[in-house]
């Protein structure tokens, strides 16, 4: 397999799945020389309707992308998913095992799944599952799914950034919506109640929709739905997929899509910006800055001033 | 009554100024002189602090009362065994798990143990069957008829019953995630074969949340498991009473390298699962609770593996008495099996491992109260064991019934400070483990939410650490390791001739049979599926008008869905 | 530059349901700093080789206990082929008899661990790997530039 990003994003244009697969991971890596694939894939890229899940953990996600993948295949759609999982701050390796739940589709040559690990790396998860993302809509597929773990603020800024945020939490999940509520009810576009067979089903949707009662009324005048799934057993399905299209169909006549896509723009150009002025600082050191990230260890040098020392030597 | 001897205080004080004696005029010294061998020590798989030395004054910290922790055999709590004389009345039943090649090889093969004075054995199937797919479906390529018996239809069922009816007491058939189907299989081949089912006890595993929790054997998502699970235990015990509808088979958590808090505490819990559930159709806890069995894994530990066997009864009997206000006996006294070889095997010097499950099998002499014990085999890794392995296994048995005297006194070390303390120990960490599972909502909610399953995977990787960096040790594998070894591995290989053979019976069969019935038999499946009406007695049509197992397993997961879990690791 | 991970792909082909050993490597890798992506139970030798393929790993990792390891092994190996696969490494784990691992060697595994493995020797092997590949890779670069 070639590492030449050019060569990699022809192919992945004329539907190679290796090649796709290869790029997505230079950019992972954040090779550098990985963004000219990408460049070139741009003008064939922004077709794709982006779709960011998240929710809890335990509250089905997998699952729940797993019947919307189906759902979307019935639909002629193909599809990609990126499922991301989070990296062991000790090892900084990984355990992904989000394809378990998404074997149906795992021979499928419309569907794309690709598992990703957050890595805590400087740029931000944001900015490399966009760049993922790019990759499979220049692919070809015309929905693009991000399925988060839902708890860090890495994530918020993933489906944030996503055309369509769907937001899930299931009934009894102790303080049913607090679970949800740390910034995310502020995001979303759709609110699944999944597990809907599940007494208090109706409470958690009620208690739902008392709180985004409260929240700023959108500019766009989108009313977030609420749509009850039963994953499991793929009900609510069709309906959810119905009300993701809606939304769709409603950022196309308000002009939101462009409001989105230039707010991604504009994010993917801040996280890159800073991860690449931090790397030059960095490497313009001759250890590439390992030294003075002792001194901070040490607890020699506080932080404001480690950086202030860079930057000025820079 | 009068109350159980305790040290008075006067005495206590002597106890521990001559404790305190000892350790300074003779311990001390000679420790002085020699050291210790190691600094601090535990238990094997709890990793318990393990004491010097223990006396009378460790069975005062703990509280311990005579007639409230022990009492006597065959009474509450029955930490003492649940049959008053215990194995003097008579030992164990001997049993042999079993099963290979098409149903014919299978049951020349238990014809054989029978006549060589087993009283019964337990069946084990193939993969596919126990996946409830047919021989001839793709993921069973290569799997059939070779980790066990392959039945796709009745008449397998039939062949494979073909035994000497007169020496078979007890026979135990592990078919977790299509159990209905397999019921229905064993009762409709018995009517043809004009056998009574009352002449024999059939045990079911039936116990499929411990497949999704370590084993991997499901079909459909839990709570759908749970539904058919209780469909078979409520109709066994409706119309065979004198059969087994449950067994919780803790061992194979053991065998997944639970720690034997987990393995009780997991394994009560999915049991309470169950007997919720049935209680739900409207019997009471006497009607049910009898029914409920258990199979019990063994490792190397022995101090661990005796007090947990004890402790298994006592808990149980509280579990009854205590939660479910139980009154009748028969649903406190736990109904055991015994398995030694669970765990603690070694793949090299296989000969190492008679001396394991001699240890390991006097460990359940000696725990008591099992009423059965299957047949320990030291080579049984993954080969299919040998005829020598089965003699060795069942003089192993025999060598410990009859040569130790272990079963002559009834929990014979009863008494014990160390086991006394140990076992009390072992009760009030399962109890507190099972209210914590209970907080979470159950063993379903436990399972769904994959508590269970990320425990395990922990356990799993601390034991093969302290294997690995020689924290534990184990003969032939990093302690005593013999580099000339010859480790090559058998694998009992039937060749494609079994397989073949079975997907041409089930071709036939397929092709003689009336379609438009079993088209309509499968229709009830369906409808039974959909709402709550018992699953068996149309399975029971289904089987009798020659639809595959496959078959009805089909329908099943076109109502029910297939689970698929979330991965067995993530988040570990 | 954020670093470069290695991924492996950990499979169990076929009904083997006897996840023990896999839960172990996944958790072993993962604690080596690798990702582990784990595809479950009653895999293809397709469903294997696509994920691989999507996943772009390194590493194919399967884990056979049942016996069947004949029946579905040579089968991804055919599969890699087919999609002209040949910078993967591929190494089996678990039951495997002598015959089995030299059949498997021959038609491409590049390792079989058997049971009694250290689970440490199975990540100093990936990772040995890794870095003669980094090497040779990094040579082949250097040349071309």
């Amino acid at each position: 397999m070639p590492r030449d990003p050019v060569a990699l994003a022809e192919r992945a244009r004329e539907g190679h799945t290796a090649s796709g697969a290869r790029l997505i991971r230079m950019l992972e890596e954040g090779d550098e020389g990985a963004l000219l694939g990408l460049r070139a894939l741009l003008p064939h890229a922004g077709r794709a309707h982006v779709l960011g899940i998240t929710g809890p953990p335990g509250a089905g996600k997998s699952t729940l992308v797993d019947r919307i993948v189906g759902e979307l295949r019935r639909r002629e759609k193909r599809v990609g998913v990126i499922a991301v999982d989070p990296s062991s701050p000790f090892s900084g390796g990984a355990i992904l095992g989000d394809r378990v739940r998404m074997n149906t589709h795992a021979t499928d040559p419309g569907v794309f799944i690709r598992s990703m690990a957050t890595r805590g790396q400087l740029g931000g998860l944001s900015k490399t599952a966009f760049e993922a993302t790019t990759v499979l809509d220049a692919m070809g597929f015309d929905l693009v799914l991000i399925e988060t773990v839902g708890v860090g603020q890495d994530e918020v800024d993933v489906v944030e950034l996503a055309h369509t945020t769907a937001v899930v939490s299931i009934p009894g999940m102790g303080d049913d919506i607090q679970a949800i509520k740390a910034g995310i009810l502020e995001i979303g576009d759709v609110f699944i109640v999944n597990k809907a067979d599940l007494p208090h089903a109706d409470r958690v949707a009620k208690q739902l929709t008392a709180m985004l009662h409260l929240r700023e009324p959108a500019e766009d005048g989108w009313d977030p739905p609420i749509v009850k799934t039963e994953a499991e057993r793929a009900k609510g399905i069709p309906e959810l997929v119905d009300t993701i299209e809606r939304h769709r169909t409603h950022l196309e006549t308000t002009g939101g899509l462009a409001r989105k896509t230039r707010r991604r723009s504009e994010r993917v150009f801040h996280d890159l910006l800073r991860e690449r002025a931090a790397a030059r600082v960095l490497a313009a050191q001759s250890d590439g800055g390992a030294s003075i990230l002792a001194a901070l260890r040490e607890g020699e040098i506080d932080p404001y001033s480690a950086v202030d020392a860079l930057i000025s030597e820079g | 009554m009068t109350a159980a001897p305790r040290p008075s205080p006067d005495e206590d004080d002597r106890l521990e100024a001559a404790e305190r004696r000892w350790r300074q005029d003779v311990l001390d010294p000679a420790l002085a002189r020699t050291g210790q061998r190691q600094e601090a020590f535990r238990t094997q798989q709890l990793h318990w602090p393990v004491q010097d030395v223990y006396t009378p004054r460790d069975l005062e910290a703990i509280g311990f009362d005579y007639l409230k922790d022990l009492g006597f055999p065959g009474e509450f709590p029955y930490t003492r065994g649940t049959t008053p004389g215990g194995y003097r009345q008579d030992f164990w039943k001997m049993l042999q798990v079993t099963g290979f090649g098409t149903a014919k090889d299978s049951s020349e093969r238990w014809s054989k143990m029978l006549e060589q004075g087993l009283n019964g054995f337990i069946i084990e199937y193939d993969l596919p069957t126990t996946n409830g797919y047919d021989s001839d479906h793709p993921l069973a390529e290569g799997e059939v008829a070779r980790a066990g018996t392959a039945i796709d239809t009745l008449p397998d069922m039939v062949q494979a019953l073909d035994l000497p009816w007169d020496k078979l007491q007890h026979l135990n058939s592990v078919c977790n995630a299509p159990q209905p189907v397999n019921l229905a299989m064993i009762l409709a081949a018995l009517e043809e074969k004009g056998i009574d089912p009352a002449s024999f006890t059939l045990q079911m595993s039936n116990a499929i949340l411990i497949e999704y929790t370590c084993v991997g054997r499901y079909i459909y998502p839990p709570k759908h498991g749970l539904r058919i699970a209780t469909d078979c235990i409520e109709y066994t015990i409706r119309n065979c009473p004198n059969w087994i509808p449950i067994t919780v088979v803790s061992a194979q958590i053991y065998a997944a390298r639970a720690n034997p808090v987990q393995e009780l505490a997991f394994g009560f819990s999915i049991a309470m699962e169950y007997l919720d559930a049935t209680l739900e159709r409207g019997f009471d806890i006497d009607e049910v609770a009898p029914y409920w069995s258990f199979v019990t894994g063994l490792e190397m530990d022995f101090m661990e593996a005796v007090s947990k066997l004890r402790a298994y009864r006592k808990i149980w009997a509280r579990l009854m008495k205590e939660r479910y206000g139980a009154r009748k006996p028969e649903s406190m006294e736990l109904r055991l099996i015994s398995s030694p070889g669970t765990t603690g095997l070694t793949l090299q010097q296989p000969l190492n491992n008679i001396a394991r499950l001699a240890i390991q099998m006097l460990a359940c002499a000696a725990g008591g109260g099992a009423y059965a014990i299957t047949t320990p085999l030291h080579d049984e890794a993954h080969a299919l064991p040998t005829e020598e392995a089965v003699r060795t296994g069942i003089a192993v048995q025999h060598i410990v019934a009859h040569e130790t005297g272990i079963a002559d006194t009834v929990d014979p070390f009863a008494g014990a400070y160390m086991l006394e303390v140990m076992t009390k120990r072992m009760e009030d960490e399962v109890m507190a483990e099972i209210e914590k599972i209970d907080a979470m909502g159950g063993a379903l909610a436990a399972i769904e939410a994959g508590y269970f399953q990320k425990e395990l995977a922990r356990s799993q990787r601390a034991r093969f650490s302290e294997i690995e960096d020689g924290v534990r040790k184990q003969v032939g594998v990093n302690h005593l390791v013999d580099p000339d070894e010859d480790r090559a591995i058998e694998v009992f290989k039937l060749g494609q001739e079994a397989e073949r053979k079975q997907v041409d019976q089930l071709t036939r069969i397929r092709r003689d049979r009336d379609e438009e019935m079993v088209a309509k038999a499968l229709e009830r499946v369906r409808e039974a599926a959909m709402g709550d009406e018992n699953l068996v007695p149309p399975i029971l049509d289904a089987v009798k008008a020659l639809a595959t197992q496959g078959e009805i397993c089909d329908v099943m997961r076109d109502v029910f869905g297939v689970y698929h879990p979330d991965s067995l690791t993530s988040g570990v | 530059m954020a670093e470069r991970k290695i991924r492996v792909l950990l499979a169990k082909l076929g009904l083997d349901s006897h996840t023990v050993g896999v839960t172990v490597i996944a958790q072993s890798l993962r604690d080596a700093g690798m990702e582990v992506i784990y595809t479950g139970l009653r895999q293809t030798p397709d469903m294997v080789v696509q994920a691989a393929l999507q996943e772009d790993v390194d590493v194919i990792g399967i884990s056979s206990l049942s016996g069947a390891q004949m029946q579905h092994i040579p089968k991804v190996l055919d599969k890699l082929r087919e999609e002209e696969i040949d910078d993967k490494l591929v190494v089996v784990g678990g039951v495997i008899p002598d015959e089995d691992a030299d059949s498997l060697l021959a038609s491409g595994v590049d390792r079989v661990f058997t049971m009694g493995a250290k689970t440490s020797e199975i990540a100093e092997f990936i990772r040995e790997w890794w870095d003669e590949q980094q090497s040779s890779h990094a040579s082949v670069s250097s040349e071309g530039a």
